[in-house]
């Protein structure tokens, strides 16, 4: 048995790291890239969305390189990722490959269905070496997230452009390699020691900009053609509640004990959006309602013919908070340019608010 | 009289007996929508982003419809009808997002059908919905009941007889139907009801394959027996509420021995995505059926439809004329 996983930002690296200590075999997908795009466009049913295509195009490649067990998250109620495994696994047999598909019910069993899983892949393997390899994984994890936050603050403002992308490239890398916690700090320490010696720009007050919508689309870079690098490049500084470490945390251990930091955003979207629609359809209206005062705008990703990310969309405009909202709409037919013209055009009039405010 | 409006689109065709009834019985009266035209899909998709789907644009056209015909408009937030399967985001969302886009509505009486959340919470709901119209929650216990029967015989009437939704409501109230002959060849229709029963957004679908002598069955003819156990054979655990519309019906037609099937879509449409791929792939399997799939949105000239349906009845009449040379 080869397991094998899609990709979504840098999860694979705390997946690596889980799957290595358990002694596991397994693959690890090249990262996204046009070839995978291109396949999973190829063999994705016409109207799907572009986590689906992705994630299809990584399991295709798994699959080239001799994995048999793919891992997928899925469930109920939950837009239709619960659906995705079923008909992955369909077309992964229609080109021949004879794969298996193990998927984690994220929306129900939480951490005990993915621990029951990784037993199960394990060959039983004794708790305490799961649960101390799952340690490790979320460490990495908590990491980059903590690594990423710092680039997000620096990319703005630093003098020579692209210095913080390029450290965060390597940190990226030295958090792979590292293979027990001691090296791990050291690489914490390292890089967010590095990132604050950054020669920046004292004087700027960058435009703040948060990023809402579809949890795949913020956060696999590569589907949403780097928008935040971008963003960056453009002298604004990106915020995002949304990380691959918040996700899990909250996914996985603090729902089942009750505690929701989603509440907030639900509360605060109850006077537009009374019910829960799936996917991030909720926090998205949440979230323009909560950062109206604090953000200068948003940027608001969702795939193209995400269901609840459209219901949100509709019910954006009407909300009393004001705040400009450029939602950028991800498939395979998006071009870079076009969207550097859509994000150029909307930091100019965030640029003319903020001056027309201030004159004020 | 209270006026409750009742848009003509969406769930309208699953349930409008037993809507009707609700209202009706706590002394309403009920005002549905006219049929849609141009003139309503227009009003509909000016109001939404570019990216809802067409049964959502028309939705909104057929509440346009309805401002100032009414005092109030229902609009169902319908969850999940059986444990565990739940229903698009759209449908979720619905009442709120009628809201959002078109503000000059009448009040929305709105209710959540979760059956997840037990049955105590369900009656709730209907109470809070019935206390529009009555302060007595027997008359809504009473009405409620009434509109349950009614469900029920609307659906025993579309097995038992082969009727299509808008038949059936015919016949409730009292029109004639003329019966079809059973001899006749059958063409297989799957999808949700709101794409196969509005003539604007079809084309005129059902009466076309009618006239081209053609008997029509759709999802709604069949038992719930039936198209659970093709739920089972081609995905095993259903996961959307109405799968049985597309994966259940399209699985049980194909092996049903009819000339051919045709799968309907809405452009952008994420569960039948999935749901229609399913079918397909079944279809390509099983090399007994002529399987076609259409495509529909705004755009769709009529003419295009035409084409197809017709390149599609050649080609069944064309393997029906090879395979009866080669029996002879």
């Amino acid at each position: 048995m080869r397991i094998g996983v899609p990709h979504m930002g840098n999860l694979y690296i705390p997946l690596k790291a889980l799957l290595e200590r358990l002694e596991l075999d397994f693959i690890i997908p090249p990262v996204n890239n046009q070839r995978t795009l291109s396949l999973g466009v190829r063999y994705s049913p016409e109207g799907m969305c572009i986590p689906f295509k992705l994630t299809l195009g990584n399991l295709i490649e798994a699959a080239e390189l001799g994995a048999d067990t793919m891992l997928m998250p899925s469930g109920s109620g939950i837009c239709r990722l619960g659906y995705y495994a079923k008909t992955q696994e369909q077309v992964l047999h229609s080109l021949g490959y004879d794969a298996k598909i193990v998927s984690v019910g994220v929306s129900q069993r939480k951490l005990l269905g993915l621990l029951e899983v990784i037993k199960h892949l394990s060959n039983n393997a004794p708790w305490s070496k799961i649960i101390s390899a799952f340690r490790f994984g979320l460490t990495k994890l908590n990491i980059l997230d903590e690594i990423e936050r710092a680039v997000q603050k620096v990319r703005p403002i630093e003098r020579v452009k692209g210095t913080a992308n390029q450290l965060f490239a390597q940190a990226v890398k030295a958090t792979e390699q590292a293979d027990d916690y001691q090296s791990l700090k050291r690489v914490q320490a390292d890089y967010l020691e590095h990132l604050n010696q950054v020669e920046r720009d004292e004087s700027a007050e960058p435009l703040v900009v948060g990023i809402i919508g579809e949890f795949y689309v913020l956060l696999e870079p590569f589907s949403n053609m780097d928008v935040e690098k971008e963003l960056g490049r453009l002298g604004v500084e990106v915020r995002r509640s949304l990380f691959t470490s918040e996700w899990t945390k909250f996914s996985l251990f603090l729902n089942p004990l009750g505690v929701n930091e989603k509440d907030r955003l639900h509360k605060a979207a109850m006077p537009y959006l009374k019910r829960d629609i799936g996917g991030e359809g909720w926090e998205t209206v949440g979230e323009k309602v909560l950062h109206a005062k604090d953000y200068d705008g948003l940027v608001h990703l969702a795939p193209f013919t995400c269901m609840p990310e459209i219901v949100a969309q509709n019910i954006m405009p009407s909300t009393k908070e004001n705040i400009p909202v450029l939602t950028i709409l991800c498939d395979e037919q998006m071009g870079k340019p076009g969207m550097l013209t859509r994000l150029e055009a909307f930091v100019d009039l965030l640029k003319h608010r903020r001056r027309a405010k201030v004159k004020v | 009289m209270v006026k409750v409006g009742i848009p003509r689109a969406l769930l309208y065709y699953q349930y409008y007996p037993m809507w009707k009834t609700f209202f009706e019985e706590l002394g309403a009266e009920v005002v549905v929508s006219p049929t849609t035209t141009q003139a309503t899909l227009s009003a509909g998709l000016s109001r939404v982003v570019a990216d809802t789907c067409l049964p959502v644009k028309v939705f909104c056209g057929h509440v346009l419809a309805l401002v100032d015909k009414c005092d109030y408009i229902f609009v169902p937030a319908l969850r999940s009808v059986k444990s565990r399967i739940y229903n698009c985001s759209k449908f979720l969302g619905l009442p709120d997002m009628t809201r959002a886009v078109i503000p000059e509505c009448p009040p929305i009486l709105d209710i959540d059908i979760d059956i997840n959340k037990g049955k105590r919470r369900l009656y709730q709901e209907i109470y809070r919905l019935g206390r529009h119209l009555s302060r007595s929650p027997l008359k809504v216990r009473k009405a409620a009941l009434a509109a349950w029967q009614a469900h029920l015989e609307y659906k025993e009437l579309m097995v038992n007889e082969s009727l299509t939704p808008p038949q059936a409501i015919a016949r409730i109230s009292g029109a004639e139907i003329p019966s079809h002959n059973p001899s006749q060849p059958a063409i297989a229709l799957i999808g949700h009801p709101y794409l196969l029963y509005d003539e604007l957004i079809n084309h005129r679908l059902i009466y076309r394959l009618e006239q081209a002598g053609y008997r029509v069955l759709t999802p709604e003819m069949l038992t719930a027996e039936q198209t659970e156990t093709a739920i089972n054979r081609l995905t095993g655990q259903p996961y959307w509420t109405y799968e049985e519309e597309v994966v259940g019906s399209g699985g049980h037609y194909l092996e049903s021995g009819v000339e051919g099937a045709i799968g309907v879509i809405a452009f952008g449409c994420g569960p039948d995505s999935l749901m229609m791929d399913m079918v397909q792939r079944q279809a390509i399997k099983l090399k007994t059926t002529p399987f076609m799939s259409l495509t529909l949105e705004e755009h769709t000239g009529e003419a295009g439809v035409v084409t197809r349906l017709e390149a599609f009845l050649d080609m069944i009449q064309r393997r029906k004329r090879r395979e009866a040379e080669l029996c002879v």
